[in-house]
């Protein structure tokens, strides 16, 4: 594979983001990503990304929990066979406390699982080609090119109305 | 938003309103009927259920703008002044809790027996004089933070009718600036809020706990005020999506704002079961029977616990499974038929709490077609009052300028 050149538009306004992404993707540049230093409804309906896993895996931990806490509350109880203020051993109504709990920590398990595994946490590679100032006041929009369309991709950039900043190349199959 | 768009929010006298007159003639035929017939006290109970939960619409819709404004959120847009349209619906219902004077003998229960000392809390004059304060109070305090609200609305080339201009006329005397009609809105809002809650609790005790007259619940009045606020969201739902399906993207409302709303909608209605288990839990923990009799009949014992299943599954485990998905959430006909489902459901709610106290001995569920045609009655009050509203002010779902 050719090096490509990595090119990041540096935006202030969210409107020249969604404006430079939907260029961008009809352009023959390829777009890798965008840092952004707040969430952006704008932004995200522009990239038009997939609908991410990581409800199933909050939905599945939390069943898992709802499962394991009602188990887990019935198991301990039948340990003992204590009987308390004439209560059966496995009495439902007060085991949903112990349920309802568990079904909430099942799921914030669940959470963090699929947060991990989904964004293939921890990685560093995307700091390769990254702008602290992304992390401030602007927003980077990053696309790649070959060497000898570089100028065409900073000419772009600037015609959005971008700062532009060239990342040097580097060795690697991006899949940032 | 320009004249024209305004002029399309507006629910005008169309071919079908007459529809909601006919609807209210057929409630009250079957009220008088029912009251004429042997059984007038089955006539009050379905008067009283459909009270109870037809002012509770009301009630928590409105609060649903006064929570919005006093949280200082933006999300809700032209929804928090579609709420503000129920209060239309706060005169009739203050009218209909007058009316429930003359059934007093039929709904009170405990008139008659000996309630070892309750007496002074529970006696006619009393509850009536109480409430009828309460209720006062609320709906001032709704008024006046609508005469407010409608101020940062309001569009004077819109046609006046009588209502619209002397509103103006005193807008006028006033001349008021935006930041203090905000300030104002602070003040009658956060009253709104605190009458809210203590005037619905005491609603709950006095015309639902105070039935079974030898069992409390001191979350009762909390139980019933949160029950308000999930129904009212339900309504003004199911409002938005009408004219959203009438109106299209004119109306304002996006597909984000269902989306907000029916999240709130999710909270509340875990919120409400919540409520209910809490009160659950103490009585099962506590064993006594003075207070566990009150659950068993309901929940245990035939024919009540059927209508209790219902209940529980039409307004908690349905709503709680089908709104997890964000999809159904942001379709307006779906919204629809589920917030439908569940007001359906807390009607039946309010006859699994009172039914039992009043239909002692009771081998089938007290139900026949004169509930559904009195329930029919109500609800052409309230579409009536709502329509007459947004008729008179279309500009009201529009964005308040504070936003």
């Amino acid at each position: 594979m050719p090096p490509k050149r990595h090119i990041m538009g540096l935006f202030k306004s969210e409107d020249k983001v969604v404006s430079a992404i939907n260029a961008l993707k009809q352009s023959s540049y390829q777009f890798i990503r965008v840092n952004t230093p707040i969430p952006s409804h704008k932004i995200m309906d522009a990239l038009q990304l997939k609908s991410s896993w990581v409800g199933w895996f909050t939905l599945c931990g939390g069943i898992l929990g709802f499962i394991g806490g009602f188990a887990l509350a019935i198991f301990t109880a039948t340990r003992w066979n204590l009987i308390v203020s004439g209560k059966p051993i496995i009495a439902i109504i007060p085991f949903v406390v112990v349920g309802f709990e568990v079904t909430i920590l099942g799921s914030v398990f669940g959470n963090v699982l699929g947060l991990l595994t989904q964004t293939r946490l921890p990685s560093f590679r995307w700091l390769r080609y990254y702008d602290p100032r992304c992390s401030g006041e602007h927003f980077g929009v990053l696309a790649a090119c070959e060497i000898e369309k570089e100028d065409g991709l900073k000419d772009f950039f600037q015609k959005q109305g971008a700062e532009v900043r060239v990342f040097e190349s580097i060795k690697e199959n991006s899949q940032l | 938003m320009t004249e024209n768009d305004t002029k399309t929010m507006e629910i005008d006298k169309s071919k079908t309103s007459w529809v909601f007159f006919v609807l209210v003639v057929i409630g009250v035929a079957a009220f008088v009927f029912g009251l004429t017939s042997g059984h007038p006290e089955r006539a009050w109970q379905a008067y009283l259920i459909n009270f109870l939960l037809w002012s509770a619409i009301a009630q928590g819709a409105v609060l649903f703008s006064a929570v919005m404004h006093m949280t200082n959120a933006r999300w809700s847009g032209p929804l928090s002044g579609l709420s503000e349209s129920f209060v239309a619906f706060f005169p009739i219902s203050y009218i209909l809790f007058l009316v429930l004077f003359l059934g007093r003998a039929y709904i009170f229960p405990w008139l008659h027996e000996d309630l070892h000392g309750k007496e002074v809390w529970l006696n006619i004059p009393f509850l009536f004089t109480r409430d009828c304060i309460g209720l006062l109070i609320l709906y001032i305090f709704g008024f006046g933070y609508l005469f407010n609200a409608l101020q940062l609305k309001f569009d004077p080339n819109q046609p006046r009718g009588k209502l619209r201009q002397s509103i103006f006329e005193a807008w006028k005397r006033n001349h008021r600036k935006p930041e203090d009609i905000k300030r104002r809105m602070t003040v009658w809002g956060g009253l709104y809020i605190l009458a809210f809650a203590l005037v619905l609790s005491l609603i709950g005790f006095d015309l639902v706990m105070s039935m079974d007259p030898h069992w409390i619940s001191t979350l009762f009045g909390a139980y019933h005020f949160v029950k308000a606020f999930f129904i009212g969201l339900g309504a003004l739902i199911i409002l938005a999506a009408i004219i959203r399906i009438r109106r299209g993207e004119a109306s304002g409302i996006k597909a984000n704002h269902f989306h907000d709303i029916g999240k709130l909608f999710f909270g509340f209605c875990l919120l409400w079961a919540d409520f209910f288990y809490v009160q659950l839990m103490v009585i099962y923990y506590g064993n006594i029977p003075e207070e566990t009799h009150y659950v068993i009949v309901r929940t245990m014992l035939a024919p009540w616990n059927k209508l209790a299943w219902i209940v529980f599954l039409v307004c908690f485990v349905g709503p709680f499974f089908i709104l997890l998905n964000k999809s159904i959430k942001t379709k307006p006909i779906l919204m629809v038929v589920i917030c439908t489902v569940v007001i359906v459901g807390i009607w039946f709610e309010h006859l699994l709490l009172l039914g039992p106290a009043l239909n002692h001995g009771a081998q089938t569920i007290p139900l026949s077609i004169s509930d559904g045609l009195i329930s029919l009655g109500f609800l052409g009050l309230m579409v009536i009052a709502i329509g007459y509203f947004l008729h008179e002010f279309p500009e009201i779902t529009l964005r308040t300028k504070e936003a």
